[in-house]
């Protein structure tokens, strides 16, 4: 490629990054500089884009309703939960296929349970929720969330963690067995610490979309069990729309995965690369 | 008290790999299985640690029929191709790992691992990850591992032969010398020839289905049962050619076709091979039994024959010259102070009193 060229691809990528920067980034500024205007202010025809007052009162008046914070907690609950029985299952289906692919059933239930994950939410949603009333926990209940959102989670878990497993040698299973493990002992010796990295951006995965789940939660709970993601759009005042509150809360319920994503990077990366397990 | 013995193994997928293999390895004994590629090596020591599981025969350690108990419950340790060492695992734990297994107390695997680190002089390394240290250094590595667990039979799959030359021949000393290994039985395989010849107490010789010849190296080598061996054993490879055997009585000698190449076959091989007269054979002439000939040189005792080069190698301590003689290609292994030219001619002296002759359809050697 002549250098002229090579400068054009280089200003259009770099055109391309801007954009993309701009799409990205926008909405977060949006939701900033929202959360600290006032009610008024927010509804202008001419919408400001730096707020005129400061209103840093607005994150204090979010946690003043006590129920507010026990959403975030209803919330948590029900992502790590979720999290935490999408690992465990996923990790042993995934070891199955990956190890045991005949006996487990083979390519094609592997690629069955995944096809689960890619079923359009909205074709399901009522007939789960009269499958969920009819137990004995109800839909207005942590269980219930973490039990449905399995359908979406478990799927995705098995499958990466089977490409997981795959890329772990099965010879140091075999020379784990030689040194005289049983093949329990030789899979938490050996194979889990080679697909720790990643059962962790799996955990990541599963527990980011636990958190932000709407369509589910919001018909299914909402009395005993409330998730910030169906208590931010109650904020409203009459007919009118707290957009300053909703921001502010949206914004605080955004830390948490946006911190466990900067705490564990390296392995977010590390397990998506995948061959870097190998010795 | 620990032999290890093997009767009537088979294993097979699609098509049997191990054919009803019989085999005794005696304690102490350090046996090294020799063969091609993909000829079933690695199956048969899987077999024997009980990775695989036989179609069909007996594998016993000493009085224990180990056929049906899984790895974990076998007296068998086993050094992978890959080396297969833990690599989130520190040098130190890696050689420790079978002594946690038994979940021994700390300062004994301590005490234990320091030794083995110390006989295989890896002791610097034992705090780095397999990941940092070179191929030499995994290998014995893994070699401590297998020698910690002190078991009754070793099984070692190509320790060396991914290492470099240097590297490689600096280990096989280390076989040599490593007196655990010459206490219990011990299964080494590999593809080279060398590596067998040199560490083999005795040596099996792997072709399909199972072993074709076992014996020391010296027996295997001077006198290989089939044209296979023959051609496995030795590095050029010997020459094959294939020939018959004519004329009267004790006047017997081979001729390759209707290319110009022959050569009596004279005294006591003559009348053993008398029956075989007029048969179809294939020859196996070694190339350092083939001796070039300087100008006005004579060889007593040599059938000399004309030729011209067709291609020389100079490689360093030897080298190698194939020439053409009647329309059959030779290879000769000569001395390095002389380079050949393509084209040259040059007169060849072959020992016919070592040359092997072999059955052409079944490859058995007819002398023996």
């Amino acid at each position: 490629m002549s250098e002229q060229g090579a400068r054009l691809v280089r200003i259009l990528l770099l055109m391309f990054l801007g954009l993309w920067l701009i799409l990205t980034l926008f909405p977060l500024y949006w939701q900033f500089i929202t959360a600290f205007k006032s009610a008024a202010e927010t509804n202008r025809t001419i919408p400001t884009f730096w707020p005129e007052v400061w209103h840093f009162e607005n994150l204090a008046s979010v946690f003043a309703e006590k129920s507010n914070f026990n959403a975030l907690v209803d919330s948590f609950i029900i992502a790590t939960g979720n999290t935490l029985a999408s690992l465990v299952l996923g990790t042993l289906a995934g070891y199955a296929f990956a190890r045991f692919p005949r006996q487990a059933g083979g390519e094609n239930l592997a690629f069955w349970i995944l096809s689960n994950r890619m079923f359009p939410p909205v074709a399901v949603l009522v007939p789960m929720f009269f499958l969920f009333d009819a137990m004995p926990w109800g839909t207005d209940s942590h269980l219930s969330l973490i039990i449905l959102y399995l359908v979406f989670n478990m799927p995705l878990a098995t499958w990466l963690m089977m490409v997981f497993f795959r890329d772990a040698p099965r010879e140091l299973e075999e020379a784990a067995y030689l040194d005289g493990y049983t093949p329990l002992r030789a899979f938490v010796k050996v194979t889990l610490p080679l697909v720790l990295p990643g059962m962790i951006s799996v955990a990541m995965l599963c527990w980011i979309f636990a958190w932000n789940e709407y369509l589910f939660a919001n018909l299914f709970v909402g009395t005993q069990v409330r998730t910030f993601t169906i208590v931010i759009p109650t904020f409203t005042h009459g007919s009118q729309t707290l957009w300053n509150l909703q921001m502010a809360f949206s914004m605080i319920a955004m830390l948490p995965p946006v911190a466990l994503f900067i705490l564990l990077r390296r392995y977010m990366v590390r397990g998506l690369s995948l061959g870097v397990v190998k010795g | 008290m620990a032999r290890m013995q093997i009767e009537g193994l088979c294993k097979g997928w699609d098509f049997p790999v191990i054919d009803r293999l019989d085999l005794t390895v005696e304690e102490g004994e350090f046996f090294v299985i020799v063969g091609p590629s993909g000829i079933g090596k690695t199956t048969l020591l899987r077999l024997i640690a009980g990775l695989e599981t036989a179609n069909a025969g007996r594998i016993a350690i000493g009085d224990q029929d180990i056929t049906a108990l899984p790895p974990y419950k076998r007296p068998v340790a086993m050094t992978f191709e890959s080396y297969a060492l833990y690599p989130h695992l520190s040098v130190f734990e890696n050689i420790a790992s079978p002594l946690r297994a038994r979940r021994m107390d700390t300062a004994a695997i301590r005490a234990a691992v320091n030794e083995v680190a110390e006989l295989l002089r890896i002791e610097a390394l034992l705090d780095s990850r397999p990941g940092e240290i070179s191929g030499g250094q995994k290998q014995r590595t893994a070699l401590g591992r297998t020698l910690v667990a002190k078991p009754r039979v070793f099984l070692l799959d190509e320790p060396i032969s991914h290492l470099d030359a240097k590297i490689r021949h600096e280990l096989r000393q280390q076989f040599h010398s490593l007196e655990e290994l010459r206490r219990v039985a011990t299964l080494y395989v590999t593809h080279d020839y060398s590596e067998a010849l040199s560490l083999g107490d005795r040596i099996g010789v792997m072709g399909r289905g199972g072993l074709v010849q076992v014996g020391s190296a010296r027996e295997v080598f001077m006198r290989p049962r089939t044209l296979f061996v023959a051609e496995h054993l030795g590095q050029p490879a010997i020459n094959a050619v294939a020939a018959h055997i004519g004329g009267e009585g004790a006047d017997l000698h081979v001729r390759a076709g209707n290319s110009g190449f022959g050569f009596p076959i004279g005294g006591t091989r003559a009348a053993a091979l008398s029956g075989a007269r007029h048969a179809r054979v294939t020859v196996g002439i070694r190339p350092q039994h083939i001796k070039v000939l300087r100008n006005g040189e004579d060889a007593p005792g040599h059938h000399v024959i004309e030729g011209h080069v067709e291609i020389y190698e100079a490689l360093g301590a030897n080298g190698v010259l194939v020439a053409d003689a009647g329309g059959i290609s030779l290879t000769a292994l000569t001395s390095p102070e002389h380079a050949f030219a393509h084209g040259q001619p040059v007169r060849l002296a072959l020992r016919t009193d070592a040359v092997f002759y072999f059955d052409s359809e079944t490859g058995d050697n007819l002398l023996l």
